[in-house]
């Protein structure tokens, strides 16, 4: 009797957490495991039913063989535009921020709440609301632009304006996020070194470098990284603004301004190359995977599993 | 106030005011849109000259939204309930008990929170492809809900911030695990858990990548994917429709996210960007 109530006591635990282990298991932790295996294999819809274990071919396609002109390009554009979009959320964010934070604007708080709509849109309408004020004919922009006589931007047909078009969207998506962050931030900062720079009689923009930035940047840190994450992986942006392209004349498997995760994508859904894609996913996994260590261990996520 | 003062609160205004102007512009014209006629936007003008709500009732009567919103809302409660039911209980037997693979159970959690969600998406396409179970709104539900790594942290850290004393005390008393998790931990856990509730719930209502391959037929869209497919295959000319299907489709959740705004900053600042 008593043994038995032990063991229903040890038992306790894994009951609790037994709805969570099953599903995580099934549905996170198989197909992951499932990706792994397809990467190292030849799934695709020609082998659909009976595929083969071909080792690293597909990494070494990729890397460094047939496919590496095709996704070198890819991996440069998505680094060029985690790095861009990150930086533009961050210093859009950052500056509204500190002019927000001012105690003479009695009226902060109604700012705050407007700037803080495109972050409360759902983000897939709101992208694709974007795709719509990029129209070139009728498109909000170019017909705004027009009437200041500017002649019409190829938002979508063009590389370098896609790429550009994508960019404006995200920083447009991603500002209020940072902006939020970094007023959190800044209502930490004690208003004695404030004071105290006053009385030396500092100009605002030495307060701002030498007092702000640094007792920002250890909460802020962790988010840039996060965030730069994210936006190695923002698959609605892209796809759904550009659809990857324009298209680029040496392949049809990417376009010019697809992140590798939509063309992961592209190769699961329009050219079934479930192994292809899979190796793209480890490949974007051992990117963002050791960025978000980097993350954890700045922000001592690991020190708090006791 | 010093004239130093003044000059830089005016500045600032000024500079915030131009910032909610272009801001603001993308949301205005997508508004003005869907209030104008199918033509007035071939005569490039950014707002309608005659207003008119035909847009909005053609969208009742010609296309499925009204379809796809309550497939939304099906999935996104029930994606945010059975995601809720998931972390509660697991949080709270990763921050109250001890037991052998504790530990290891907790960095788990983290790394598999490191894999993007669309990492299995080859994975999760090709399984269901072969079990035939593709297009069905109730098995994706099911595949939504699996993931909730993170979530299980930030319930966990929140746990552990309450007075362990209250549950101790009634586990002197004779109070059994479940007692104390529905009597004491849940009450306490409330805003928590409307905010996981939240997250759950934004995220699945936005959630396009896993949908678009999982989900086939126009009968069972979620909005995201409905409006999408409206955009770039039958519509992609009648952009004042698709405005006006915009503005119903956002309207829920900008009100959900306003009327919340305290509670999802306070989960927020915790580490997560909305999906």
């Amino acid at each position: 009797m008593k043994t038995g109530a032990k063991i229903r006591d040890k038992l306790t635990p894994y009951a609790f957490l037994s709805p969570a282990i099953l599903s995580m298991t099934i549905l996170s932790f198989l197909p992951i495991a499932y990706t792994i295996y397809i990467a190292f294999t030849n799934f695709s819809l020609n082998h659909f039913r009976q595929y083969q274990f071909v080792g690293l071919k597909n990494f070494i396609d990729i890397i460094n063989g047939p496919l590496r002109t095709v996704f070198l390009p890819v991996l440069i554009w998505t680094i060029v535009f985690a790095l861009i979009a990150t930086l533009s959320n961050y210093i859009i964010g950052l500056f509204l921020a500190v002019l927000l934070n001012n105690k003479n604007m009695w009226e902060t708080n109604i700012y705050r709440a407007i700037l803080i709509i495109p972050w409360a849109l759902p983000s897939t309408i709101a992208i694709l609301a974007w795709q719509g004020l990029y129209n070139q004919d009728y498109g909000g922009i170019n017909t705004l632009l027009s009437y200041f006589h500017i002649a019409k931007i190829p938002w979508l047909t063009d590389p370098f304006w896609a790429r550009v078009g994508i960019i404006i969207a995200s920083a447009w998506m991603g500002y209020p996020f940072m902006m939020n962050a970094s007023l959190g931030g800044l209502q930490a900062i004690p208003p004695e070194l404030y004071e105290v720079a006053d009385l030396d009689g500092a100009t605002w923009f030495q307060k701002l470098r030498l007092i702000t930035i640094p007792m920002l940047m250890s909460s802020a840190l962790p988010l840039i990284i996060s965030s730069f994450a994210f936006n190695f992986n923002n698959f609605g942006s892209v796809f759904l603004i550009t659809g990857g392209g324009p298209p680029r004349t040496d392949t049809a498997f990417a376009g010019t301004t697809d992140l590798l995760v939509s063309s992961a994508y592209k190769m699961t859904m329009q050219f079934n190359r479930y192994d292809l894609a899979s190796a793209l996913s480890i490949i974007i996994f051992l990117i963002v995977g050791t960025l978000s260590f980097i993350n954890m261990k700045m922000t001592h996520a690991f020190e708090e599993v006791d | 106030m010093r004239p130093n003062e003044r000059v830089t609160l005016w500045v600032s205004r000024i500079i915030i005011w131009a910032f909610i102007i272009v801001i603001l512009f993308p949301v205005a014209w997508v508004v003005g849109a869907s209030l104008g006629t199918g033509d007035a936007f071939f005569t490039g003008t950014i707002f309608p000259r005659r207003i008119s709500f035909q847009n909005y009732i053609d969208l009742f009567q010609k296309t499925q939204l009204l379809t796809w919103i309550k497939n939304s809302l099906i999935l996104c409660f029930g994606v945010a309930i059975i995601q809720s039911i998931l972390t509660s209980t697991s949080s709270y037997a990763f921050s109250r008990m001890k037991f052998v693979g504790r530990k290891n159970g907790l960095m788990t959690l983290l790394i598999l929170q490191m894999f993007p969600t669309f990492m299995s998406l080859p994975a999760i396409y090709g399984i269901l492809a072969k079990l035939d179970l593709l297009d069905n709104l109730y098995v994706f539900m099911l595949v939504l809900a699996g993931g909730s790594a993170f979530n299980i942290w930030l319930l966990k850290g929140y746990i552990d911030g309450l007075p362990k004393e209250l549950d101790e005390a009634a586990l002197v008393d004779g109070a059994s695990y479940w007692q104390i998790f529905v009597r004491i931990i849940l009450p306490l856990t409330a805003p928590m858990l409307v905010v996981i509730f939240l997250f759950s719930f934004i995220g699945t209502y936005s959630e396009f990548i896993l949908s678009s391959a999982v989900l086939k037929s126009p009968e069972s869209y979620t909005v995201a994917l409905g409006l999408q497919r409206f955009i770039n295959n039958q519509f992609s000319a009648h952009w004042t429709l698709f405005a006006a299907a915009s503005v119903v489709a956002s309207l829920p959740l900008v009100i959900i996210f306003m009327a919340l705004q305290r509670y999802l900053q306070q989960g927020l600042a915790a580490g997560a960007v909305k999906g």
